[in-house]
C-alpha cells in the first residue's frame, strides 16, 4: 500500500508517494531540476551531479543529488539555493568543457546558466553518464556493455572489445546516448570547440536561472522526464 | 600434576579464561629471561629477521634455549631506530640491532646482566644513551594504551593475548552486560570512529541494532591506502587479536551473525596474521557456531581487497565485499541500514574495535578520562616525513602539533626548518608552523582546513614546494578516482591542469580563481567523501601559502627551488675547482669545462635533475 506524505521543495508543499525520488516529484510538480544520467525508469545512480539539491535536516544542510534521494514526510528541500545553482553550473561548465559536440550537453549548460567556459575544451565523445549501460543491463537484461576501468581510464565497452552474440542490436544505447545529437551550429572540429548558447533565449528570462518548468524545449535532445509521453 | 605441554582448549566460561591466562602466566615465569624482538613491518625491512635466525642459533649454541624464550611481535613504533630489541625484566632496550650483535648480546646482557652501551638509543640532543624505553623522549612522551600491548604479543599466538588478559572483556559483555548497556558504556565512553570521519561508534551501533534485516553484519575496515600512514596496519599485524576481540563485542550488541575483516592484499603480514587469529579464536571456540555454549554465533572471515584507495569508503568496501567493482554508492541510506547484500552492516576502522576491549575492560570513564571535549581517547598518527623521529605514536587527543612534531618527532631531520604538516592523507590538509599550537582533534583541525583522517602525519620542511606537495596529491586522487561521478573526475584533472600551469610559470590570477572554484565544486558536490575532500590539500594550501602560488604566478619562480621549469642551476666559478665529478654524473652531458678549469652548465640541455648539485664534493652548485 502506497503511502502518501508532504515534501516541502524549494517553499512548495507537495504531495508525493514515499519511496519516489526528489527529482521525479519535482519535475512531476513543474519544478525544474536539471538533469542528465537521470532517466524515469532505470536505477538512479547519481553520477552526473547536476540534480543536486540542498537537504535541510535538523538546521543542517547537505548536498545530494535529488534522483537518488527518497522523498520521507516532512523532508524539506531547496533545488535551487544560490550555492546550489553555482555549484550545478560549475559542474555543467566541465560537462560542456569535456564534451562539447553535443546538442544535450550544450543544451544542458545553457539550463544551467552557463555564460562562458573557462576551462579549454577537450572533445571527448562520452561524459560516461552510464545510461547506455543501464538501459542495456535493465531494459534489455543483455549486459553488452559495462565500465571498464577506472578514474581518468574509466570507459563504457563491449566485453573484450567484441561484441557478444546475447547484443540484440536493438540501439536502445544509441538512442540513450546524450552524444547522439550535435550542436545546432554542427560539428565542430577539434580545436574549434565553442559553447554556442544560442538557445538562451528560450528561457526568455535572461540573467536569472528559472526554477520552474518553462517548456523551454532544451530538454528534448536528451528525453528530459518532463517531455509529455515520458 | 598436569602436563606442562597441554594446550589450552575449548574456553567455555570465564573461569576457564581466568584459569588458562594464570596457568600461561606461570608458564612465562619459567624463563629466566624474555627477549622481545620486533617483527613489525618497519623492522623486518630493516632485518630483524636475520637477527631472530642469529640469536635461535646463538642460544641453543650457548645452551640457553630453556631458560630465555624468544618473543617476536608486532611493531614497536619507533621504526626509525629498527631493529629493535627488548631484554626483560629489565627492560634493557636495543636499536639498530645486526646479525654480528647477536653474539655479544647473549654473552653481555643474556648470560649476565652488563648493557652494551653501543647498543642504546643515543639521545642526540642531551647526547646519553638511555638504557630504557620508557625514558626515550620518543616514548616518554606518548600514552601507548593501545600500541603499547604489541610488545607483549606474539600476534600469531592466541595464548600470548589471553596471558595478557585477553578476551577478558568478551566475556565481561557476554556474562555480565545486554546489549544496551554495551551501547551504553560505548556512548558513554565518547569512542569515535578512527577511519577519518569521527562519526560516534555508539550512535553507529545503535542505528545499526535497531535496523531490520537479518543476518547482520560487522566489518573491520582494514584497506588503509593513505600515503605515509600505516598504523591500522600495525595494529592488525601486532595485535589482530584486540580486533577480532572488539568485533565480538560489537557482535553481541549489534546483533551480528557474521564478520568481515577487510584487508588490503598489499599487507601480507596483516593478512597472514589475522587469519592465523581467526583460526586459533576458532579452535578455543572463541569464534563460530554456539560460542561458550549459550546459542551466540559468530564467524570472521578475511577478505583481501585488490588496493584501491577507494575501496577504504565504506559503500565501495562493501560493494568489493559482494564481489562488485569497488565504487562507492550514493549514502542516502546508510550502510546501518543496507549494507553488505543490503542488510544492515556496522562498518569500523581497525582502531576503532581495537579500542573496544580497553573500553570495556576499564570502563568508560577511564577512556572518557583522556582526550578533549568531543574526542576521547587515544589517537595513533603515522609521523612521516622531514622529521627526526619516524614511526608510530600514539597520544591522547587534545595535545598540540607541536607537541607530537617537536617533542616526540624531535624536530626537523636537517637544519632547515620545520615548514608545515600535513596532517590526514590526501583527503587532509596542509598546515603551516603558525599554527602548530593546534589541539589534534575531530574538531580543531578540520576547522584549520585539515582532518584527523586516518592518522598520517606527513611533516615538511623548508625544501618542500607546497604547489608541488599539493600537486602531488593531487595526482594521487586523480590515480585513486574511481571515475564514476563528474566533479572528482573531470574537476580533479581540471584542477591538475591549472597546477600544473602555475608550477610551469604559465599562470594567471584568473586561473588561481577557478583552481579554487573548481575545489569548491567539487568538494560540495561530489557523490563520495574521497572526492568531497579531495580538494582540501589544494585548498588548504591556497590559504595558508598563497604566497608561494603567488611567486609562481607573478615572478616565475619557486621559492623553495622545486619547480623544475622555474629553477636554475649554476655553478659558482669562482669556487668551482674543475674536478669534473658533476661532469662526469650528469646524465644529459649539460656540463662543460675543461679539467682543472670553473665548469659551467649549459642551460638548453639541463634537465634539472639535480645530480650534479648532490655530488658536488665543494657544494659550489646552486639552485635559483
Amino acid at each position: 500500500m502506497p503511502e502518501n506524505i508532504t515534501l516541502t521543495i524549494n517553499g512548495a508543499r507537495l504531495r508525493a508517494t514515499k519511496g519516489d525520488s526528489v527529482l521525479d516529484v519535482a519535475l512531476r510538480n513543474g519544478i525544474c531540476i536539471p538533469h542528465l544520467c537521470h532517466v524515469k525508469t532505470f536505477t538512479p545512480i547519481g553520477v552526473c551531479r547536476i540534480c543536486i539539491v540542498e537537504l535541510i535536516k535538523n538546521g543542517k544542510s547537505r548536498v545530494t543529488t535529488s534522483c537518488t534521494l527518497a522523498a520521507e514526510e516532512g523532508m524539506v528541500i531547496k533545488a535551487h539555493s544560490e550555492k546550489i545553482i553555482h555549484a550545478r553550473r560549475n559542474i555543467a561548465e566541465m560537462l560542456v568543457a569535456e564534451a562539447p559536440n553535443s546538442k544535450a550537453i550544450q543544451d544542458l549548460a545553457v539550463r544551467c546558466g552557463v555564460k562562458n567556459v573557462r576551462y579549454p575544451f577537450r572533445n571527448k565523445d562520452c561524459v560516461l553518464c552510464g545510461r547506455c549501460v543501464r538501459a542495456c543491463t535493465e531494459l534489455w537484461q543483455s549486459k553488452s556493455l559495462g565500465f571498464v576501468g577506472r578514474g581518468a581510464n574509466r570507459s563504457v565497452r563491449l566485453p573484450f572489445d567484441k561484441r557478444p552474440e546475447y547484443c540484440k542490436r536493438c540501439y536502445s544505447c544509441i538512442t540513450m546516448c546524450p552524444m547522439t545529437i550535435a550542436p545546432c551550429s554542427g560539428h565542430m572540429s577539434p580545436g574549434k570547440e565553442a559553447f554556442c548558447g544560442k538557445c538562451e533565449t528560450q528561457l526568455s528570462m535572461a540573467g536569472k536561472i528559472v526554477d520552474a518548468c518553462v517548456d523551454c524545449r532544451l530538454g528534448e535532445s536528451f528525453d528530459c522526464a518532463r517531455k509529455p509521453g515520458l | 600434576m598436569q602436563n606442562k605441554k597441554e594446550k589450552i582448549r575449548d574456553i567455555r566460561s570465564g573461569e576457564d579464561l581466568r584459569k588458562a591466562a594464570a596457568r600461561l602466566k606461570q608458564e612465562n615465569n619459567k624463563f629466566k629471561k624474555t627477549v622481545i624482538l620486533c617483527a613489525g613491518t618497519g623492522c623486518s625491512a630493516s632485518g630483524c629477521l636475520e637477527v631472530g635466525i642469529s640469536l635461535q642459533k646463538e642460544l641453543k649454541h650457548a645452551n640457553l634455549d630453556k631458560e630465555i624464550k624468544i618473543r617476536t611481535t608486532g611493531c614497536h613504533g619507533f621504526c626509525e631506530q629498527g631493529p629493535l630489541m627488548v631484554i626483560e625484566p629489565d627492560n634493557i632496550f636495543y636499536c639498530h640491532v645486526t646479525p654480528e650483535d647477536v653474539r655479544d648480546i647473549v654473552e653481555n646482557s643474556l648470560k649476565s646482566d652488563k648493557v652494551i652501551e653501543r647498543l642504546l638509543y643515543l639521545d642526540t640532543i642531551t647526547d646519553t644513551r638511555i638504557k630504557n624505553d620508557e625514558e626515550i623522549p620518543f616514548y616518554s612522551a606518548q600514552d601507548r594504551t593501545l600500541l603499547g600491548q604489541n610488545k607483549n604479543i606474539n600476534p600469531c599466538d592466541i595464548n600470548d593475548y589471553i596471558a595478557q588478559g585477553g578476551y577478558k572483556a568478551f566475556i565481561k559483555a557476554f556474562a555480565s552486560m545486554n546489549p544496551e548497556s554495551i551501547i551504553e558504556e560505548i556512548k558513554k565512553s565518547g569512542l569515535r570512529g578512527r577511519g577519518g570521519g569521527g562519526f560516534p561508534a555508539a550512535k553507529k551501533w545503535e542505528a545499526c541494532r535497531r535496523a531490520e534485516g537479518a543476518p547482520k553484519y560487522v566489518i573491520c575496515n582494514a584497506d588503509e591506502g593513505d600515503p605515509g600512514a600505516y598504523m591500522d596496519r600495525c595494529v592488525l599485524e601486532g595485535n589482530p587479536h584486540a580486533v577480532i576481540e572488539g568485533m565480538l563485542i560489537g557482535a553481541i550488541a549489534i546483533g551480528a551473525r557474521h564478520g568481515f575483516i577487510y584487508v588490503r592484499n598489499e599487507y601480507p603480514l596483516a593478512v597472514k596474521h589475522s587469519k592465523i587469529a581467526v583460526q586459533q579464536a576458532e579452535e578455543l571456540g572463541l569464534l563460530g557456531e554456539n560460542i561458550l555454549g549459550n546459542g551466540f554465533s559468530f564467524d570472521i572471515k578475511i577478505a583481501r581487497g585488490g588496493g584501491a584507495f577507494v575501496c577504504g569508503e565504506s559503500t565501495a568496501l562493501m560493494a568489493s565485499l559482494e564481489g562488485k567493482v569497488g565504487e562507492p554508492r550514493p549514502k542516502d541510506i546508510h550502510t546501518t541500514e543496507s549494507g553488505f547484500n543490503d542488510l544492515p552492516s556496522n562498518l569500523n576502522n581497525v582502531e576503532t574495535w581495537a579500542n573496544v576491549p580497553l573500553i570495556i575492560n576499564k570502563g568508560a570513564s577511564w577512556f572518557a578520562n583522556k582526550g578533549t571535549e568531543g574526542s576521547k581517547g587515544t589517537k595513533i598518527f603515522a609521523l612521516t616525513g622531514q622529521i627526526k623521529n619516524t614511526g608510530l605514536v600514539e597520544v591522547p587527543f587534545g595535545i598540540s602539533l607541536r607537541k607530537i612534531i617537536y617533542d616526540i618527532g624531535g624536530g626537523s631531520a636537517t637544519s632547515r626548518k620545520i615548514k608545515a604538516v600535513q596532517t590526514g592523507g590526501p583527503s587532509g590538509g596542509c598546515l603551516p608552523e603558525s599554527l602548530f599550537d593546534l589541539s589534534v582533534d575531530f574538531e580543531t583541525l578540520p576547522q584549520a582546513g585539515s582532518m584527523v583522517g586516518s592518522g598520517g602525519m606527513v611533516v615538511m620542511d623548508e625544501s618542500s614546494c607546497m604547489v608541488d606537495v599539493a600537486k602531488y596529491f593531487l595526482d594521487f586522487l586523480i590515480d585513486e578516482s574511481c571515475g564514476k561521478c563528474v566533479p572528482c573526475r573531470v574537476g580533479l584533472s581540471r584542477m591538475r591542469e591549472i597546477i600544473d600551469n602555475i608550477t610551469k610559470g604559465r599562470g594567471s590570477e584568473e586561473e588561481l580563481k577557478l583552481l579554487e572554484d573548481t575545489a569548491d565544486t567539487i568538494s560540495l558536490a561530489s557523490l563520495c567523501a574521497l572526492g568531497k575532500t579531495a580538494p582540501n590539500p589544494v585548498l588548504s594550501t591556497l590559504k595558508y601559502f598563497r604566497s608561494e602560488y603567488e611567486a609562481h604566478i607573478h615572478e616565475k619562480r619557486c621559492p623553495a627551488g622545486v619547480c623544475r621549469s622555474l629553477i636554475r642551476y649554476s655553478i659558482d666559478k669562482k669556487l668551482c675547482t674543475g674536478c669534473g665529478l658533476c661532469l662526469k654524473v650528469c646524465p644529459h652531458n649539460a656540463i662543460s669545462g675543461a679539467k682543472k678549469q670553473p665548469h659551467a652548465i649549459v642551460e638548453e640541455k639541463c634537465a634539472k635533475c639535480g645530480i650534479c648539485k648532490d655530488r658536488c664534493p665543494f657544494h659550489v652548485i646552486s639552485v635559483s
